[in-house]
């Protein structure tokens, strides 16, 4: 059972068998579950990394200048997050709302790069089904991208009842749980960039195998 | 030096890798910023907080900053990865890891957050790249034919 109580120095204690609050201490073991399941998707594209048959090759269609700009949009969209719980914890509703808004603008302009990134790929001739490349590679970030959506959904909502007035300062546990699932949504895209992009960016063609590119 | 470095390790008295026994709704000790001991922690609350909270606004974009450089070396290292040579996959992993726990520690508040969450989350990816380093050691060599 939790039961939030309140001390003289208005500090929430939990009356549970941790002591810590059980929804909390739930999204922490969900997080740790997501940790197993990204960790999955990772290592199936390194294990089957540089083995396509056919191109399109990782060199020949991953942008780094333009996912740059991508990663840099969501590592500001968690440092908005967390300034959003600032405010909201202060009790300042009109900057809380601001933030949390400013995430989710910040989380659609990411999920509109990858939208461009996919359709450009498409457009390359790169599918989920070209080769072994595209197969992990889409699954991995689409997985990734459908993570964002739900947490841009999330926090929609959440500035809907900020601006009303139902999120305040004594509920602020509500937006904690959704901030810890978006930074998670932000560390699992540092792991994908720098393995994914950056590590893999290089990747050219097999030997003998000819770019279908020109 | 020598006490250059406790201040700098210290965290609630009993050094800055001991982990908090409090839940983060809970305030600092005294004297303690996020990073270390009263000396740091008296800098740390000039620049960046009043001493309420665990940090504030302006800690929170010295971090947001920190992942940027961070994010714009891993680019430049991308651009003279030839020169690099063995060095380049190592080093992009180094800077990885600091973003990683730049977010951890800090935006999701496990630095100043009960011990637990963070020995489940740290359990759990302990565990995950145990097991998707087996995998991948299994089918780097696994497929080995038998001399």
């Amino acid at each position: 059972m939790t039961q939030a109580a309140t001390t003289e120095h208005h500090t929430p204690v939990e009356h549970t068998t941790t002591g810590l609050n059980n929804r909390k201490l739930l999204m922490w073991a969900f997080l740790g579950s997501d940790v197993m399941f990204f960790g999955a998707f990772i290592a199936t594209y390194l294990v089957y990394r540089g083995k396509s048959l056919v191109g399109p090759y990782p060199s020949e269609v991953l942008n780094i200048p333009i996912t740059t700009v991508s990663t840099f949009v969501l590592l500001m969209s968690s440092l908005a997050m967390v300034l959003a719980l600032h405010y909201v914890k202060e009790g300042e509703k009109n900057k809380g709302t601001l933030w949390i808004l400013v995430v989710v603008v910040l989380g659609t302009i990411f999920m509109g790069f990858q939208f461009v990134e996919f359709r450009e790929f498409a457009h390359l001739g790169l599918t989920p089904r070209t080769n072994i490349f595209g197969t992990t590679f889409f699954i991995l970030t689409g997985i990734h991208g459908a993570h964002v959506t739900i947490g841009v959904i999330w926090m929609a909502f959440l500035a809907y009842s900020s601006n009303s007035g139902a999120l305040r300062s004594d509920n602020a546990l509500d937006l904690e749980i959704a901030g810890l699932y978006w930074h998670f949504v932000d560390i699992v895209w540092i792991v994908i960039f720098t393995v994914i992009y950056l590590i893999s960016a290089n990747d050219a063609p097999p030997p003998g195998m000819e770019s279908v590119i020109h | 030096m020598a006490s250059l470095w406790r201040k700098l390790t210290h965290h609630d008295g009993n050094g800055w890798w001991n982990l908090p026994h409090t839940a983060s709704n809970e305030p600092n000790p005294p004297h303690e910023g996020p990073i270390g001991g009263a000396w740091l922690g008296n800098i740390w609350r000039i620049m960046t907080y009043g001493g309420v909270s665990h940090a504030g606004p302006g800690f929170y974009w010295l971090v947001g900053l920190f992942l940027s450089i961070v994010t714009l070396i891993e680019v430049w290292l991308f651009d003279i990865g030839a020169v690099l040579g063995g060095w380049y996959i190592p080093l992009l992993l180094i800077l990885s890891l600091l973003k990683f726990i730049g977010v951890v520690a800090f935006f999701m508040h496990l630095r100043f957050d009960h011990r637990l969450f963070t020995y489940l989350f740290g359990a759990s990816m302990v565990v995950g790249i145990f097991i998707f380093t087996l995998l991948l050691l299994l089918l780097e060599f696994g497929n080995q034919p038998p001399n």
